[in-house]
């Protein structure tokens, strides 16, 4: 496969990476021999190439663009040290979004010692076109012809050595995923970089004819300005297109620098090359005469110069894709990939079949959940609590330290961790083995007409299901859904999906308020249907503030719909489990733990410090209940909310905690001013003796729904969204509307109930 | 526990603090909204407005005097007499007779402000979601927020445009910029194929009905009939649903620009007539892309480019959604879905099976 290679024998091809430029570009070279740029077109299989040389585990998944930033790492061969810098993955590198310009300028200025183009091998076509921009950049391409398992599945043939003929660069095939020839692949890099293999790319005149003059003359310029640029005719081209950075690097001679380490075949075509002070000085004033020619040519082109570039590149990258790859002579007369998409996006069986598969995951969760949430609060709390209190008497601890460590800190964090952690690390694993396999995006592409209507995209659908896991793992979902717009829609309105952590309050409340209304035989169904009627609520609420938002605040944001149908792919069942038990159970329990810890702390506090014989929360709670009472819930409800904002899962425990201080019955719980819960009767009991009613027990479960998302999710918001403002947006909308909804339901209650 | 308020009351209550709230914060007629809007009319944007008229006058050979200056901006005649006092002390205007002539420093100023405005009405085409219609008042707005810097910054992230949305062009930095070469479309011979090259925002009204029309720069159409009563003509490329007709009066149409095509560039098209939009196709069935609309632009132009999807390109309907409007294709081996409201507006040509 190595066909067009050329030993070097001069000194001219030893690595010559440029350090100065890559330090600038926020590489730090200390330690490493070379540089590898891995590039890619999104889905192709890129992070799994990265994490199989590097060793990393970033998350993959069956989607296009998972990169988000840029990632790094290293690994080392042939007794060399590499850096390997994970680009952005893009389409294109014409620099018309910011992913493509960095992408295209750490290539073109940062001078990798290799660039490494993982393509997918199943969609050689697309994938070309990118390559063919590359190798118009930088001559030190090596190709990786990824997936080629899938391609073999499909029956589909791929002659890598005639694709490396074609485009003048060494092609390897591979299948990243069983690391099957990535040892090829690692020679190859290593043998580019030490100079041993020297690629001489075959570039396409890309200019359409129209230009070709304008583009002729203005090469010839900048050929002139920059002897022994290998891409003058690329740098043309860019400055026609009106590409700021390029004419940047053209006005400071930069793009000077470059020359050297490369295409030495034209360096020979110029006799010598003086670099005196004066043609320092030349090179100046012919720059800025360039850049004018550039701009008076640029009035001549037409103005679908960059289209026609497109489609020049295309209509290569289709007929080297046709040389070198053959499809089966006949269709297959069973295509599976078909055969399911037929199925699962059929009319008839669609919707039932998704439906099925849901709630299969969602019995699951809650079904296998309930178990190893019982062991783990039984340790937690029944077992390593009562103990660490003991150690806290042997170490004689005062009781403010121990109350506020162990009551406070340990207790809230135990809460949460007990709650939180079996169904995330059950629907965690069970989603993403949906998403690997391919199924997600087909049910984004049935639902896609209603999300619409609501001016929002299909694939919020998936954002909002893994929202029903976990608000703050369902904000990191929208990562999925390119279009500014609709993405934004489906943070601000991710909330409104129930999450794990308030399924606990929705079921105790409904049991102990609702179900006791109904006879016992039906106890258990009334309030089952109360519980998912608040879900749907959600759900009904998700449509409602989508289509509000993109009509109203969110109005001017750009949106573009696409959705890419991946093929299907044998999910790899234990690859999943660790993934997604690394990636998104630990790390999200990781956040909710962080923010738990010093609310447990704050819960603690305001309960137990007193200022003139009242505890802090006996000052909050007055503040607070004419509010409450308003909207029909009270005063410690709200204040349980306030410092329970970490995390949903611990607001019911705050609740009984501060109803049995304030009301001073000492029947139930372990004490005051700690956490605690006990079964439904003695619950009842508190709360009444609370002066709860059904109103409170309905506005709560109401207020449960509606109201901020907690602090771990508004963090997630913040980091997804880089953005303050939506960040407070996503916080008061639901809470104003939360207020609002239980204010109406009390006034109407209290005017037709009477109380 | 306390005794909760009396419920009528506190709906009332509520009921009139959002009727307050409304009548102060509303988009467009809240209180706040209007005193912003008569505060934005500063000083500085009613010189810079002036000074854009003036400039507006001159390249099209008229003269502007105090009169027509005041009606461009509609303020009373004895305002823009101290209007043009302020000009004349900032050395912008000179006056000779009862004309008012800018100066080459007013010039720039004029051209500068005029570069902001269609730099920003770019930038709302293509990386905003905003409507056409809402392109110019936005515009009218920002014009005079824009610094220099802003300006070259905008201009960078852009790319270096060097035509607004509606097909003027967009003064550079030095204010050079070549006016557009397109002849009114009620002055050209029926019959002959023509493209878009400028659509004129002003008057609002009479751009609004063109938007409305879905007409704009960079479609190729063909003029069937140029009377005094109306105007007929064919949109060849790029209009919703292929092949359509737009009737319009003289009035409207003399604010669409348009040039000949060369014979040449359309040569490597084949017959026309037989393109139809994308949304047509039934699954399974192949057509070959001719032209994508210039309605469908900026980022989501990008995206279908990104995809592959230019002219040229083969594309086979694969699969529908159950809910409908969503189509899956297949398009250079990869399964992409696409919304109707994009897909009428990519032309096609069915591919022959002999081709295929």
């Amino acid at each position: 496969m190595t066909n067009r290679t050329h030993t070097a024998t001069s000194c001219e091809s030893c690595p010559a990476h440029n350090a100065a430029n890559l330090m600038r570009l926020g590489v730090n070279m200390m330690d490493y021999d070379y540089v590898v740029a891995l590039t890619g077109n999104p889905n192709t299989g890129k992070s799994t190439v990265f994490n199989a040389l590097t060793g990393l585990r970033q998350h993959t998944g069956n989607w296009p663009g998972k990169t988000v930033g840029r990632a790094e790492g290293g690994f080392e061969f042939g007794g060399k040290k590499y850096k390997l810098v994970d680009l952005p993955g893009t389409y294109s590198l014409l620099a018309t979004s910011l992913d493509e310009e960095i992408a295209r300028d750490f290539i073109l200025f940062g001078q990798p010692d290799v660039s490494l183009v993982v393509v997918d091998a199943t969609r050689l076509e697309r994938n070309l076109n990118l390559v063919l921009q590359m190798i118009e950049i930088t001559d030190r391409v090596v190709v990786c012809l990824n997936l080629m398992d899938e391609a073999r599945r499909h029956g589909l043939q791929v002659d890598e050595r005639r694709l490396a003929r074609d485009l003048g660069v060494p092609v390897v095939p591979a299948a990243a995923r069983t690391r099957r020839g990535l040892d090829q692949l690692l020679q190859v890099v290593h043998a580019v970089a030490t100079g041993e293999i020297l690629p001489r790319p075959r570039r396409v005149r890309s200019e359409p004819p129209q230009v070709q003059d304008a583009v002729n003359l203005l090469a010839g310029q900048v050929g002139s300005l920059f002897p022994g640029l290998p891409n003058a005719r690329w740098v043309a081209l860019r400055l026609l297109d009106g590409d700021e950075r390029i004419a940047e690097a053209v006005h400071s001679g930069e793009l000077g620098d470059l020359t050297r380490g490369e295409g030495e075949t034209s360096r020979m075509d110029l006799p010598l090359k003086l670099e005196t002070a004066e043609m320092v000085e030349a090179n100046r004033v012919n720059s800025d005469e360039v850049l004018k020619t550039a701009r008076a040519l640029r009035w001549e082109v037409a103005g679908d110069f960059h289209e026609r570039v497109m489609v020049k590149l295309y209509a290569e990258a289709a007929r080297i894709a046709d040389r070198a790859a053959s499809k089966p002579s006949e269709k297959p007369r069973f295509d599976l990939d078909q055969t399911i998409d037929r199925v699962v996006t059929s009319r008839r069986w669609g919707f039932g079949l998704m439906i099925l598969l849901f709630a299969l995951v969602f019995w699951i969760t809650i079904s296998g959940a309930n178990v190893p949430s019982g062991w783990l609060s039984a340790l937690l709390v029944g077992t390593i609590y009562p103990w660490l209190h003991a150690l806290a008497d042997l170490a004689s601890l005062p009781w403010w330290l121990s109350g506020l460590l162990i009551d406070g800190v340990y207790l809230a964090t135990a809460w949460v961790v007990s709650v939180m952690l079996p169904p995330m690390a059950i629907f965690f694993p069970l989603f993403t083995l949906l998403e690997d396999f391919g199924y997600l995006p087909r049910v984004a592409f049935n639902l896609d007409n209603i999300f619409k209507k609501a001016g929002a995209h299909g694939k919020q659908s998936l954002s909002m299901m893994m929202g029903f896991g976990c608000n703050a793992a369902g904000i990191v979902a929208t990562r999925i859904i390119d279009s500014p717009l609709e993405r934004l829609i489906a943070m601000l309105t991710n909330n409104f999906a129930l999450c794990n952590g308030r399924w606990p309050t929705q079921i105790l409340i409904a049991t102990i308020f609702i179900g006791t209304l109904a006879p016992p035989y039906l106890a258990g169904l009334i309030s089952a249907l109360a519980v998912v009627g608040i879900a749907m609520l959600g759900v009904l609420l998700t449509f409602w503030v989508s289509w509000a938002l993109s009509r109203t605040a969110l109005k001017g944001e750009v949106s573009t719909f696409s959705l890419e149908l991946p093929p299907y792919r044998p999910p790899r069942i234990f690859q999943t489990l660790y993934t997604s038990i690394i990636d998104r159970t630990i790390y999200v329990l990781w956040r909710a733990v962080v923010f738990a810890a010093p609310a447990g702390a704050a819960i603690w506090m305001v309960a137990n410090v007193k200022i003139g014989g009242q505890n802090i929360a006996e000052y909050l709670i007055g503040f607070l209940n004419p509010l409450g009472v308003l909207i029909g819930l009270n005063g410690i409800i709200l204040l349980a909310y306030v410092i329970a904002i970490p995390a949903n899962e611990i607001v019911i425990p705050t609740i009984l905690m501060l109803t049995v201080m304030v009301a001073g019955s000492h029947g139930a719980g372990a004490g005051t001013g700690v956490l605690f819960q006990v079964d439904q009767g003695s619950t009842l009991a508190v709360l009444q003796a609370g002066g709860w009613t059904l109103l409170t027990g309905v506005n709560l479960m109401l207020f449960s729904l509606i109201h901020n998302p907690c602090s771990t999710t508004l963090y997630t918001i913040y980091k997804e969204s880089g953005s303050r403002k939506w960040t407070v947006v996503a916080a008061l909308l639901p809470l104003g509307l939360g207020f609002a909804v239980t204010f109406f339901v009390a006034q109407v209650w209290r005017l037709v109930v009477g109380f | 526990m306390m005794p909760s308020p009396d419920p009528l009351l506190s709906l009332l209550l509520a009921a009139a603090l959002v009727l307050m709230g409304l009548a102060l914060f509303a988009p467009n007629h809240g209180l706040l909204s209007r005193w912003r809007r008569t505060r934005r009319y500063s000083e500085r944007a009613l010189l810079e407005d002036a000074l854009k008229h003036l400039q507006h006058f001159e390249s099209h050979g008229q003269s502007s005097g105090l009169h027509t200056l005041a009606g461009a901006l509609e303020i009373p005649v004895n305002q823009s007499v101290s209007v043009v006092g302020r000009l004349q002390s900032h050395e912008l205007v000179q006056m000779e007779g009862g004309e008012i002539r800018l100066t080459p420093v007013g010039r720039e100023y004029a051209l500068r402000v005029i570069r902001a405005h269609r730099l920003w009405e770019q930038y709302l085409a293509e990386e905003t979601g905003f409507a056409e219609v809402e392109w110019h008042g936005q515009a009218e707005e920002y014009e005079h927020q824009l610094t220099p810097e802003k300006t070259a910054e905008l201009a960078r992230k852009l790319g270096q445009p060097l035509y607004d949305p509606h097909g003027d062009p967009i003064p550079d930095w030095k204010g050079e910029f070549k006016p557009h070469a397109g002849q009114a479309l009620t002055a050209m011979p029926v019959d002959t194929p023509l493209r878009i090259v400028h659509i004129e925002d002003e008057p609002g009204v009479v751009y609004a009905q063109l938007a409305a029309e879905g007409l704009s720069p960079g479609m190729e159409i063909r003029l069937i009939e140029s009377g005094p009563k109306r105007v007929r003509f064919w949109v060849v490329t790029g209009g919703y649903d292929g092949f359509e007709e737009h009737l319009l009066a003289p009035i409207v149409a003399a604010n669409i620009s348009v040039v000949p095509v060369e014979v040449q560039e359309i040569s490597h098209r084949r017959e026309q007539a037989t393109g139809f939009p994308l949304s047509e196709l039934k699954v399974s069935e192949r057509g070959r892309v001719l032209s994508i609309s210039p309605r469908l632009r900026g980022a989501e132009r990008r995206r279908l480019l990104d995809l592959g999807i230019l002219p040229g390109t083969a594309v086979e309907a694969a699969l529908a959604s159950p809910s409908g409007d969503l189509t899956a294709y297949r398009v250079r081996d990869a399964l992409i879905a696409l919304r109707r409201e994009q897909t009428r507006l990519i032309q096609i040509e069915p591919i022959s099976e002999e081709f295929a």
